[in-house]
């Protein structure tokens, strides 16, 4: 039982990297592609579009910033502790990934044929961005508390 | 293994489809769009040519008597299961049914025995000026106006333009899927029968205005 408390513990400290990367993976590849489409049909601004695919990698680095907070001697006072907020983290990051790739994908569509529209059309993107920052400032800000605060 | 399209990709890929099919060129020309459903999946492929089938029937205007359109309804429907892709062909065969039984109504005829929805309700209330279906079409009054007048142009117009409202009100509730690219090509369809009846329109009024010009143009030199 010890070993599993401790094996939750470490992927805590994993799992904010870990599931920001897959959200990244998948927000950046759904804004990527249609980046690439919407290439066929546009006569400039090529660098905007592809650009702005990009917007979903923050997440990641949220992910490994949370991932060398906690990376500490896991114990068993601290894994469970490491684990939820990782966890919850984790999932903030994922889910604010793949929407904003989303959202990304949205706006290049829009801006393809309107591209003095680009700056509001990224506003909701940048706005789940926000969300995103928020759930990483405040697992820093718990992560704190966590016994062994200090890295093993 | 059959390939699967990339939605994101294809989507961003086709230019926007404009406000109303009233404009002068559609977006993108037939044999681009040909060239870019091409690169759909295999899947999305046999959904996409049924639909285009049904849309050049559709369009098609010979005369057709109701045991044809029954047996073409019937053929698609128990070949077709995309949901979406019923809607479309059901809410055409009811514009189609509702607009033979105005014109059969006004000729002095029987109501029509077509096919769809509303087949029995049109008898029903088939004394009715909009047989009671306003509600649902609220398109009906003015074609019926239209008809009355005398005006092809403009029951076509209206027509259009119901059909038009029906697939951009159904085009909301998608993005990046494979039904967005279906009302995509609902939408392309109309625009492209618009643009061409506005091309034959403008050849009939510029060989009108030529057969004018020669016969009063005797005095040219």
């Amino acid at each position: 039982m010890e070993s599993f408390i401790l094996l939750l513990g470490w992927a805590g400290v994993f799992l904010p990297t870990a599931f920001g990367a897959i959200g990244s993976i998948i927000g950046c590849g759904r804004a990527g592609q249609a980046a690439s489409g919407a290439l066929l049909d546009v006569e400039s601004g090529y660098g905007r579009l592809v650009g702005s695919s990009a917007l979903p990698s923050s997440q990641t680095i949220y992910g490994i910033v949370v991932t060398m907070q906690f990376n500490r001697a896991v114990s068993l006072d601290s894994a469970p502790g490491l684990f939820s907020i990782g966890l919850l983290v984790g999932l903030a990051l994922l889910f604010s990934a793949i929407v904003q790739g989303s959202c990304c994908a949205a706006a290049i569509n829009t801006t393809k044929s309107k591209p003095e529209v680009f700056g509001l059309a990224i506003a909701p993107a940048a706005i789940v961005e926000g969300f995103a920052v928020f759930a990483f400032i405040f697992a820093l800000i718990v992560g704190g508390s966590i016994p062994g605060g200090t890295a093993g | 293994m059959t390939a699967a399209t990339n939605y994101h990709w294809f989507i961003s890929s086709l230019p926007h489809m404009p406000r109303s099919f009233d404009v002068e060129h559609v977006p993108i020309s037939g044999i681009r769009l040909q060239e870019r459903l091409r690169m759909l999946g295999d899947d999305d492929k046999v959904i996409v040519e049924q639909v285009q089938r049904f849309l050049l029937w559709d369009r098609q205007q010979p005369e057709r008597t109701d045991e044809d359109v029954q047996m073409e309804y019937d053929r698609l429907m128990s070949s077709v299961s995309n949901p979406l892709v019923r809607d479309i062909i059901t809410y055409r065969m009811d514009v189609r049914t509702i607009t033979s039984a105005l014109r059969r109504r006004r000729l002095g005829l029987e109501p029509p025995t077509a096919v769809g929805q509303y087949v029995d309700h049109i008898r029903e209330h088939w004394i009715h000026s909009d047989f009671r279906l306003q509600r649902e079409h609220p398109w009906i009054s003015g074609v019926r106006e239209a008809l009355d007048a005398s005006k092809p142009l403009s029951v076509e117009r209206q027509l259009l333009n119901a059909t038009w409202d029906r697939w951009v009100k159904l085009s909301d509730g998608f993005y990046f899927s494979f039904e967005t690219i279906l009302l995509y090509l609902a939408r392309w369809e109309i625009v492209d029968r618009w643009t061409r009846l506005d091309e034959s329109a403008g050849r009939q009024k510029f060989e009108n205005l030529l057969a004018q010009t020669m016969a009063s143009g005797g005095g040219i030199k």
